[in-house]
Parts: structure tokens; C-alpha cells; sequence
């Protein structure tokens, strides 16, 4: 489904911060991505959506057979693509639902599909706000503005919840939350999940895990994936830290 | 003193005069001429002018329509009243005078001047009754007048409240002057101003705000979306006189540059004869924020409808904070 193989990528003043990674991400599977700060998890995310500030050294990155790097960024996401940021990006004067029904028309666009009616898409927004504890003042905010970092996490999951890509990149979509909100948002990606689709979870904690189950565990540092194992990988983790892997 | 001999007195706007620094002054007609087509010199002289001493004001554009002979329209609104008013102008030079009584609420909105005249000229004296409610805006719709003056002298009593809020789209040169005096405790003035600006246009706004009076205050947001050869300035003004306690005065001009032969230049003046008063001023320039774009178009929208959406989310928030009412619902209509 995700075939990413021997992806370097680095930054402007030419520091490589991803230096060869590989991941195999097959329908239906959680991939849980743990690793130090600095280790090259959220560049990840950035650089195989497009992020203008990454250049791609090498190496591909494919969805479903197509190779996302030569998509601009809003065909990776309309071909299923769609990552969850650390810090989602604020935008004042921008309706929150009026973005999402763009987003959405926008994919039905690329895949040749009419542009879908008010009263449907206030249905979809309803039911994906339900899902998700969301009260309808979500509606009239400007995207992410002024919100709390709990309620950007939501706002992201709504937007996955309404996208409804094949393959979800959530960069650490568990910082931030309490208790409840921890339980609503993970309640939210395991019932948007499926056997077609695909998750890949950046997280530091277990506590994501314990309300959503990884297939694989990887540890990624310095740029690269240096361990792979079952979910006991994010146990042992938890325990003992990074420093007894070795690279 | 009339409007022609004050006009002579001072001449024509020269760039080193600091009320024109950035303003195209080789375009403006050379109305001290006999000349020129706009004659001003033989111009019968209008008794309504009678009533204006002149001797003070060194703005050209103020002076221009009462000295082009514009007719002189006076609107009264009396206290305790509500009104919805709507000014056009269809001369090439017009004058208008509203008297808002206390405690008053207007609504004027100030339509379109639809002459095609190689210059087109406006004054407007606002006088604000004590405790008055005013909310002034015009939103043009693009026009091609080739040079458009609007000057507006707003004298406030106490606890009155004057909101300005304009949008700009024209194909020519404009200049909006406003002269807004906060003479007593608890004077408010609030001016937002948005230019949406393309091709070879200009746009030149010039505030003095005077704190004649402890607790007043005045906000000024300026907006600029500037794409092609457009060029905006911003000469902003506030004088804070002596003995203004506690008067408040912000200033906020904000710039995206959609081009890189788009320009503006601002100048914020702050002239402050008390202690204790607060005063601020700002200004950005840049382009359209790189992160919010990878964030639409990360979403699936193709970056021509990110970059609209952008756009009208900064033109979008010129207004909002706005209280409900004709100008809030005209200026985003607009938009």
C-alpha cells in the first residue's frame, strides 16, 4: 500500500535529516513510529506529503503503486494520503467547515465525483462531530484558530474522519490531550480505521497504544529505522528508553 | 480664508511636502494654472463657502472641491435618532457637510462616484454630537477613475464613537485623507481599511488622529493585498496633546506582497506631549504564509483556491471584529 525505500532527505542548508528510510505499510496494519526527539519522525511525515521546505535526496516513496514524489501536494492527498502535524497550523478567517467542504470536493474532484450537496455534507459533518465528541461551535471557528492543543488534535481527526484517506500519518496526535480527550480521539481513529486503510502513529508513549493496537513498532534514530518489533517493542521502550538499541 | 487663496498660498503638492512623500504628485492637474482644463482660477466663487475658514488646512485634496466650487450639501441628523444614509456624488467635485446630533446613530454609507472626469475630488466634514454612534464605509467596486481624492475632517464631542471602514479596488490612484479630532473624555475612533490592488493602480492613505482630550482613543488597521506593478502607502499619523491622560491610540499596517513589482510604503507618526497615555504601531510586509498554504494543499485543495482562500481570510479579518450592523454586512459582502 505505503512502500517507502531508501528515502534521505535533507534541509536547506543541505543537513540530511532522513538518511534512508524503509517502511512497508500494508492495508489494515497500525505502524506505531517511536524514537528521541530530533530523530527525523515528524520530517518523516512532512517530507512524504511535499513539505516545500525538504529536499528529497533520494529514494521513492509509492502509494498504492504511484510514486507520491512526483504528485504535487494536493495529489498525494487526494490520492489518499493525509498526515496529522505536531503543531497543526492555525488559520484565522478561514471557516473551519467551509475548508473541510473544499478539502472534500476537491478529492471527489480528482477522482471525477460531482461535488457533494449542502444537506449531505452537513450530514457527514455531523455524524464524523458526533464520533467525536465535537460541540458546534467547531463549525463557526476560523481552522484551528484560537483552539487549544487538545482541540486541534480533534480537529485533525475530524478532518481525517471526513477525507477518509487510505493512509494516515498522525505525528504525535497524542500530545496535548487529557484523559477523556486521549480515549475520544483514539475511540475516533480505530472506528475511521478499517482493512483497507492504513495508520502510522508517531508517538513517545505507550498510553496511545494501549487504546490502539500497532501491528509493528519501529524506532527510528538519526534518520533511520534502527529496530522494528510487535507492540512488546513500545513496552520494553517505555521501560528501558532508547540507549540500550544499538545502531 | 477661501478655499482658492489658501490653495495658492500653498501651491501645488510637491513631494517634498511630507502630507505627499509618496504620492504620484506629477499626476495631479495643475489647477493654479488658467491652462489647465480644470479652470479653477475663473471658477465663480460659491457663497456656501462662506461659512469655512480655510487659513489653517494645508491639505491640497481638502481644499480642491470647495476651491473646484463643489456645491455644498448639508445633512443634519438629530439627536437620539437612527439613521441609514447613503452619499453619492455625481460631480466631479463634491462637498458634503453632516451634522450628527448627540447621542445619534448613523449609518452613512458613501457610494460610488460614477463621473469619468480626469480627477474627481470629495470633502466631507463630519461633525459627532456628544455620545453619537457613526459608522462611515464605502466599498468601491473597482472603477477606472484615473485619480480619486476623498478627504474627511471628523471633529468627535465626548463619548462619541466613529468607525471608518473602506474597501479599495479601483484601476487608478486614490487618495483617502482623514483628519479626525478626539476633542473631549471618551472620544472613540476606529478606522480599518483593506486595498485589494492590481495592474498599474495606487493607493495612498494619509491619518492624523489629534487627542485633544483625556480617554481618547483611536485603533487604525490597514490592510494591503497588492499584486502586479500596485503600489499603496500608509502616513499615519496620532498627536497626543498635552494633558490627554489615559488617551489610547494602536496602529496596524499589514502588507502581502502578491507580486515583486508590488510596493508599499508606510509611515507611522507618533507626536506625544503627555505621559501617560499608551501608544503602538506596527507594520509587516511579506508574502502569503508558506505553512498555511502546505496546510490547505495538504488537505487536497489545489493551491490556486488556497491562495484565494488566504487572501480573503486577511481581508475576511480587516472587518470581522467589526459589531454587527449596514457596514460590517456591506464590507464582507464585498468581499
Amino acid at each position: 500500500m505505503l512502500s517507502i525505500k531508501d528515502l534521505k532527505a535533507s534541509i536547506e542548508d543541505g543537513t540530511q535529516i532522513l538518511k534512508g528510510i524503509n517502511l512497508e505499510v500494508k492495508p489494515g496494519e497500525v505502524h506505531a513510529i517511536m524514537g528521541p526527539n530530533g530523530s527525523g519522525k515528524s520530517t518523516l511525515s512532512k517530507v512524504i506529503m511535499g513539505h516545500p521546505a525538504y529536499h528529497v535526496d533520494g529514494g521513492s516513496v509509492e502509494l498504492d503503486g504511484k510514486n507520491l514524489l512526483e504528485m504535487d501536494i494536493n495529489e498525494r492527498a487526494n490520492s489518499g494520503l493525509f498526515i496529522s502535524t505536531q503543531y497543526p497550523t492555525e488559520i484565522p478567517g478561514v471557516n473551519n467547515v467551509e475548508f473541510l467542504k473544499m478539502a472534500f470536493n476537491s478529492k471527489r474532484a480528482f477522482l471525477g465525483q460531482p461535488e457533494i450537496n449542502d444537506d449531505d455534507f452537513k450530514k457527514l459533518c455531523e455524524e464524523k462531530m458526533q464520533l467525536l465528541e465535537m460541540d458546534a461551535r467547531y463549525r463557526e471557528r476560523g481552522v484551528n484558530d484560537g483552539m487549544s492543543g487538545g482541540e486541534k488534535k480533534r480537529n485533525e481527526i475530524l478532518q481525517m474522519a471526513i477525507l477518509d484517506p487510505k493512509v494516515s500519518f498522525l505525528d504525535e496526535t497524542d500530545s496535548g490531550l487529557d484523559i477523556d480527550a486521549l480515549r475520544i480521539v483514539a475511540n475516533g481513529i480505530n472506528h475511521i480505521m478499517s482493512p483497507e486503510k492504513a495508520v502510522i502513529l508517531v508517538t513517545h508513549y505507550q498510553r496511545l497504544l494501549d487504546y490502539i493496537k500497532p501491528t509493528y513498532v519501529h524506532v527510528l534514530r538519526h534518520g533511520k529505522i534502527i529496530l522494528s518489533g510487535g507492540p512488546e517493542l513500545a513496552l520494553k521502550l517505555e521501560e528501558q528508553g532508547y540507549d540500550w538499541i544499538e545502531e | 480664508m477661501d478655499a482658492i487663496t489658501r490653495i495658492k498660498q500653498l501651491g501645488m503638492p510637491r513631494r517634498n511636502n511630507e502630507l505627499w512623500t509618496f504620492f504620484p504628485v506629477a499626476k495631479i492637474p495643475n489647477v493654479l494654472s488658467p491652462d489647465s482644463d480644470c479652470h479653477v482660477a475663473d471658477a465663480p466663487r460659491n457663497d456656501n463657502q462662506d461659512a469655512f475658514d480655510f487659513s489653517e488646512e494645508n491639505d491640497f485634496a481638502a481644499l480642491l472641491p470647495v476651491a473646484q466650487n463643489a456645491r455644498t450639501m448639508v445633512q443634519n441628523i438629530a439627536d437620539g435618532s437612527e439613521e441609514m444614509a447613503m452619499l453619492k456624488c455625481n460631480n466631479d467635485y463634491g462637498h458634503t457637510v453632516l451634522n450628527i446630533g448627540k447621542n445619534a446613530k448613523a449609518s452613512i454609507e458613501i457610494l460610488d462616484n460614477k463621473v469619468q472626469h480626469p480627477i474627481c475630488a470629495e470633502r466631507f466634514d463630519i461633525n459627532v454630537g456628544e455620545g453619537a454612534s457613526v459608522e462611515i464605509f464605502f466599498a468601491n467596486p473597482a472603477n477606472d477613475l484615473p485619480l480619486t481624492f476623498r478627504h474627511f475632517r471628523i471633529t468627535q464631542a465626548a463619548g462619541s464613537n466613529v468607525r471608518f471602514s473602506a474597501i479599495e479596488r479601483g484601476n487608478g490612484i486614490t487618495r483617502v485623507s482623514i483628519d479626525a479630532f478626539l476633542n473631549a473624555a471618551g472620544a472613540n475612533f476606529d478606522a480599518r481599511t483593506l486595498n485589494v490592488l492590481g495592474g498599474e493602480s495606487s493607493s495612498h492613505h494619509r491619518l492624523h488622529i489629534y487627542h485633544n482630550a483625556p480617554e481618547t482613543t483611536s485603533t487604525q488597521l490597514s490592510r494591503n493585498l497588492l499584486d502586479g506593478n500596485a503600489t499603496a502607502s500608509y502616513d499615519g499619523s496620532v498627536i497626543v496633546g498635552n494633558g490627554c491622560t489615559k488617551a489610547y491610540s494602536s496602529q496596524l499596517v499589514n502588507t502581502i506582497l502578491l507580486s515583486e513589482n508590488s510596493s508599499v510604503s508606510v509611515k507611522p507618526v507618533l507626536k506625544i506631549y503627555h505621559d501617560d497615555v499608551e501608544c503602538t504601531h506596527g507594520n509587516t510586509v511579506g508574502e502569503l504564509d508558506a505553512e498555511q498554504m502546505f496546510y490547505l494543499v495538504s488537505r487536497g485543495i489545489p493551491e490556486k483556491a488556497a491562495r484565494k482562500m488566504l487572501m480573503h481570510a486577511f481581508a475576511f479579518d480587516t472587518f470581522a471584529p467589526l459589531p454587527e450592523g449596514p457596514a460590517k454586512k456591506r464590507l464582507l459582502q464585498e468581499l
